[in-house]
Order: C-alpha cells, then structure tokens, then sequence
C-alpha cells in the first residue's frame, strides 16, 4: 500500500509548477523530494528480437538535521515482447520492487550510520545502476555476477577530504534482503569492505566481501570476492575499469576473474563516443568469455539519453546490437 | 612615424600593471578553517556536516562570473560536468547548493545564517565576515 501512495504523491508532484527534468520535485515545505526514471530498449541477436519496458522507477529522499534518506521502488522488466522465428512471447512483471529504502544519521564530519536497503558501494558501476545515468544500454558482466548488487542492513562509513578524498565503507547484512527477488543473489549474510582514494582527476577502490545465500547449506554457497576499480575522468574523456573474482569458502575459483575497461570520449556534452573490453570466466555458470562493446549516447540535455551499440561476443551467437531511450525525472 | 606610434603603444602596455581579480571564499566569524580540498568537497555535498552544524554552500547563478572562477579554481570541474554530476546526485539523494543572484544577497545570508558559506569579489568583503580561502584568476 505504502508503495503506491509514493506512486500518487509523484505522479501530483509532476503536475505542479517550475518542475525540471532530471531535478526531481520538492514536495512543499516537506522535507521530500520526488524523481524517478525509466527506459525503453530494444536488442537484435541473431534472428531473436527483444523489446522491453525495462526502468520504471519512483524515488523520494530529503534530509532533516542530521538524518537523510531515500526510498527507490521499481517495475524492472515491466513489459517484454520476444520475437524468435515469426513467435512473439509477451512477459510482464507488473510488481512494484523495493530497490532502495534507507535512512542515514550524519554523526560528525567524518562519520555517517546507514540502516535499510541500498546499492553495495562496490565498484564504480554499481553505485550507479540505471541506464539513464550510464552511457551504453547494457552492463558490464562483471558487475553482476561477483557480488550481491543490494545489501539489506547497516553500512558505517568514514570519509576525510584535505588534497584528496579518502572514503572507507563498512559493510553488514546479517538478515534476509528487503526484497530478494529484487537482487542478483538471494542472501542473508553479507560482509564487505570499501575503501576509496581520490583527487581531482582520478580515483582508486578496493573492495572485499564474503556472502552467503539464503539458508546457505553447502560451501558452495559461501563466497567471497574482491574488487579493485579505477576510474580517470577530465573534461574530454574518461576511463574507468573494474576487475575482480569470487571463490566459494572452500576456496574454489567460482568466478576466477570478471572485469572491464571502458573509455568514453565526449565529443561534445550532448555527443559521447564510448568503447568497452570486458572478459570473464565463470564456473557456476560455466562460461568464458571476451566482449567488445562500441557505442554511440546522445543526450539533448543530460537526463534524457539516445543510445546504441553493438556487441562483438567470443561466443558469436551471442553478438547483439541494442538501442534505447531513457529519461531520469 | 607608425614606427613610433607602434613603439609608444607597447610600451603603454607593457608599463600597466596585470588586470586581475581577487575571490574570498566567505563563512561567519564562527566557522572553523577549511582547506581548498574541504571547501570542494562542501560545494559538491560530500561535506555536509562539521562541528555538529549543518554546512550551506552558497551558489551564485548559473553564467556568474564569480561562480565561473570558482569552479575552475577551487572545484576544478566545467559546467557540463557539473550538470552531469548532479543529475548523478539527484540519483542518490542529494541537491545542489542553493542559489543567489547578488554578491550582496550572499554577504546578508552569510552573515545571518550559521553554516551558511559563499563566495564574492574580494574587494566587497567587510570586516564582519570571515576569509575562508583567497585566491586571483
């Protein structure tokens, strides 16, 4: 019920005055504001075709004092019509997801408490997921299969910022998700650090973690992982990669290593190059694989992106082109 | 005779001093000292809370000046991206700096409002407001 009196609240605000696109809405003289976001893609592979409602997301967030907070729910893959050899297949997933609830308490300049659902701080990509805010339609492999995406339970966190900026995160799941069928692992336990150094231009991230699936009952079910990012942006171009691996608690490579590469080149603010290496190779589902992804985004104004690219696959039936539209509110 | 004229011109040039512009970053007598690092962090909501107050970072508008050097110098990112970087933030929760179209409306709320941090022209800064940071373009 909750979910869907956020829904009404957003839908009103977005009819009131000197709303902005990709700025949210402040809700009166409350201490809320409302945004949201969605995308429509379309995927060619082979003689498959795919189009999909795929975003379509409401969130709300404000502070008072010491506290903030922020509430994201979502339909993912809302619509899905998949055409193979003259057969059309309709999916739809019309429930509501929790994707992100959390309140923050600001202790003191360097300290902050988290309690609730939210994005694990773990490399660059994951900490921002949606397809608006990325410049290709599709995410990197390694982003989904070497570490629960969401995490349900505290994270504390230290920051300092003097020439440069150093964060370390702290985090701790020790409960079921808030949503776990809204998760890339159904887990109940999650431990993890991050640690991040930055300047201007440039930043490192370390990451490590250990997780265990829902009612975990053999070793397999255990995993860790670790992650080191980088990310080097200025004003034409920026380079970001992120590689890690997994292996389960007995200490066999489930995931030996996953990562990417990834350059972008601004043409100009609205006309964005991108090129992306990625290469993994994963023992659960047993594959391996090299990928070579090159891009087009147009964004008219920044909240709104036109994107294509196309997809080169070791595996070649997997080669694909994508397209899509996506609008942050 | 143009050899002259010409000769006269540049050393009129060369004997004027440098035209350049002092900035102050501005907070209340009571705010505690910042680095630069600090006051970018401040400015781009990393920082938002020190000595049990919440800090307000004042913006002017979008194509001020003032607002332009101090991007450039203090948080070393373009415009462009800094459009980019909070609709980013407006992802994860976070807004950006409030905005005031005069030097002198950043002075009045400096001096009134606790946490409250700005930045102007030099040479309209009064005793009762503290210098935080200073710099020429």
């Amino acid at each position: 019920m909750y979910k869907i009196v956020v829904l009404l609240i957003f839908v009103i605000s977005l009819y009131a005055s000197e709303y902005r696109l990709g700025e949210g809405k402040k809700i009166d003289s409350l201490p809320l504001y409302m945004g949201g976001y969605f995308s429509l893609d379309y995927r060619n592979m082979g003689n498959e075709n795919r189009y999909r409602i795929d975003d379509l997301a409401v969130m709300g967030y404000g502070n008072y004092d010491k506290f903030s907070y922020m509430a994201e729910f979502e339909f993912k893959s809302f619509y899905v019509d998949t055409r193979k050899d003259g057969v059309s297949t309709v999916t739809k997933d019309q429930s509501l997801h929790t994707e992100r609830v959390y309140v923050d308490y600001h202790i003191n300049e360097n300290y902050t408490l988290r309690a609730g659902k939210y994005s694990s701080p773990i490399g660059y990509w994951n900490l921002l997921p949606v397809n608006v805010l990325r410049q290709t339609t599709s995410n990197p492999v390694s982003t989904n299969i070497i570490f629960p995406k969401f995490t349900t339970g505290l994270q504390a966190s230290y920051s300092t910022f003097n020439d440069g900026e150093l964060s370390i995160d702290v985090i701790l799941q020790h409960n079921r998700d808030l949503d776990d069928s809204y998760n890339n692992y159904k887990i109940d336990n999650h431990y993890g650090f991050n640690v991040l150094y930055g300047q201007d231009d440039y930043s490192l991230k370390l990451n490590g973690g250990y997780f265990e699936t829902i009612n975990a009952s053999s070793e397999e079910d255990k995993r860790y992982y670790f992650m080191l990012s980088g990310k080097y942006d200025v004003e034409k171009y920026q380079i970001q990669a992120e590689i890690g691996f997994q292996n389960s608690s007995k200490f066999s490579a489930t995931t030996p290593y996953a990562g990417y590469i990834q350059g972008l080149y601004r043409l100009s603010e609205q006309h964005i190059l991108v090129a992306r290496a990625e290469a993994y190779k994963d023992n659960v589902l047993k594959k391996k694989e090299q990928i070579g992804i090159v891009g087009y985004a147009y964004r008219p104004i920044y909240p709104v992106a036109f994107k294509a690219e196309y997809q080169l696959h070791s595996l070649s039936e997997e080669n694909q082109m994508l397209f899509s539209v996506s609008v942050l509110f | 005779m143009k050899k002259i004229l010409r000769q006269l011109i540049l050393m009129v040039l060369v004997s004027l001093p440098a035209i350049s512009s002092d900035y102050v970053v501005i907070a209340n007598k009571e705010m505690k000292d910042f680095s630069k690092g600090q006051i970018k962090a401040i400015f781009l909501k990393k920082l938002t809370l020190v000595n049990d107050m919440n800090i307000v970072p004042i913006n002017m508008g979008a194509t001020n000046p003032v607002r332009l050097e101090f991007e450039k110098h203090v948080v070393k990112m373009s415009f462009s991206r800094l459009k980019s970087y909070w609709t980013k933030q407006h992802y994860l929760g976070h807004r950006p700096p409030i905005t005031m179209k005069s030097q002198e409306s950043v002075k009045a709320f400096v001096k009134k409002v606790d946490g409250a941090i700005g930045y102007i022209e030099a040479n309209n800064v009064d005793d009762s407001l503290k210098i935080l940071y200073k710099w020429s373009d």
